[in-house]
């Protein structure tokens, strides 16, 4: 296909924008845009003209602790960061102090001890004032460790059952289940951590005991929370 | 209906301050915008709670893309709400795939909501994007705006407005081509 034909460009354009290009299409176009500066241009012109129709929707304020979850993200992405890029020492020391309060603050005395092969993978909670339980994998996504926040209140029927969800329209894929309290380690399968690499969300469904009999969630998904880029 | 829109001006300020890791210039910007960008991403999934986590999503992004924003993007404001509908769409789009697997759990009543949704009437009059969708049938209007605001499929926008698939895309491509025609005459 010509992408470089002005309507033709135009118009898929819009539709993305309006956001009728979906599926394939849409993720064709978004790698479009991001080599070529025609599309990009398009792209944002036509998000220039519609934007009028989200200024007519009545401001909506968000409670208070949206903007606390953005710092508590905040910090813990500096923090990440800062190791790995020795040549940014000007700003480490101070990244690494506003990591620290961030997660101090945030998080708790417990996570301060370090685990340096880790990365954070995402927070699962009822909401982010109400965390449950805290994923990281480590650098290889081999591994993936879990740290409860309190204890779980549920019954024996139920346990808790960790999703990898693809943002490709594939199906879930277990990481298997949580722990109703502590910490626990686990090794993934080839198939788990290609798919916990690839996840753009994690999510929480509740199964009958010993985790879903099909291999896909039964039961009602309780928490979906999206992956950190890092 | 709607706050003063910020200033181009401030919110480039802002994001400049974003792009060289200044905290508190992204805590001004969320100020300045984060109620309406939870109106946006709320219109579109529909629930407060996946709309707030997708606001702290969108601010994130906002200030790890900072450094890249560049006036080819269009104004400031523009940008961050593509950043927040985009976030939405993927949201409402992802979620329907997982709510599907458990088909008690439907989080949203988007074709009824949808059907009895009025056109709002913007309360920025002077806008030229204003001026060109009044020459669009109603038709295509209204099938515009159904799927710019609530980040409806063509499939969706079809069963809301209760029109065949076919009609309802050739009249959201005639209704962008015609407000491409006017926009740049």
């Amino acid at each position: 296909m010509n992408y470089q034909g002005d309507e033709l460009l135009e118009m898929l354009a819009a539709e993305y924008v309006v956001g009728t290009l979906v599926g394939a299409a849409r993720r064709r176009f978004e790698r479009l845009c991001s080599v070529s500066v025609p599309a990009s241009a398009a792209r944002g012109r036509w998000e220039d003209r519609l934007a009028v129709l989200a200024l007519q929707l009545a401001p909506i304020q968000p409670r208070e602790q949206v903007w606390r979850g953005i710092q508590e993200i905040i910090a813990v992405q500096t923090r990440a960061p800062a190791r790995a890029r020795s040549g940014r020492r000007r700003w480490l020391p101070l990244a690494a102090a506003a990591a620290l309060v961030g997660l101090a603050v945030w998080l708790g005395p417990r996570l301060l001890t370090t685990r340096p092969a880790t990365q954070a993978v995402t927070v699962l909670g009822a909401d982010t004032q109400h965390p449950q339980w805290r994923i990281e994998r480590s650098a290889d996504a081999r591994r993936l460790m879990v740290l409860t926040f309190g204890a779980v209140s549920a019954n024996a029927q139920q346990s808790f059952e960790l999703w990898a969800l693809p943002g490709d329209g594939k199906p879930p894929v277990s990481l298997g289940l949580l722990p109703r309290q502590g910490e626990l380690a686990r090794v993934l399968s080839e198939a788990q951590s290609m798919a916990l690499l690839a996840a753009e969300k994690l999510a929480v469904s509740i199964e009958p005991p010993g985790g879903s009999p099909t291999g896909a969630p039964t039961g009602p998904v309780i928490m979906v929370g999206a992956v950190k880029t890092s | 209906m709607s706050v003063p829109e910020p200033s181009s001006d401030e919110l480039e300020q802002l994001l400049a301050r974003c792009a060289a890791q200044d905290s508190a210039a992204l805590e001004k910007l969320y100020q300045r915008v984060a109620a309406q960008l939870l109106a946006v991403v709320t219109r579109i999934v529909r629930r407060r709670d996946l709309a707030e986590d997708a606001l702290q999503d969108v601010f994130v992004r906002i200030w790890q893309q900072a450094r890249q924003y560049d006036q080819i993007r269009g104004r400031p404001l523009a940008w961050m709400i593509s950043i927040a509908r985009y976030r939405a769409i993927d949201m409402l789009r992802g979620q329907r795939r997982v709510v599907s697997l458990d088909d008690g759990d439907m989080p949203m009543q988007l074709i009824a909501d949808g059907a009895s949704d009025p056109v709002e009437e913007s309360s920025i009059t002077h806008n030229a994007l204003q001026r060109c969708l009044e020459i669009l049938t109603a038709g295509q209007q209204r099938c515009l705006v159904l799927a710019y605001q609530q980040g409806l499929s063509h499939e969706a926008v079809a069963a809301s407005v209760g029109h065949p698939l076919g009609t309802v895309k050739s009249w959201i491509r005639r209704g962008l081509q015609s407000l491409r025609r006017c926009l740049e005459s």
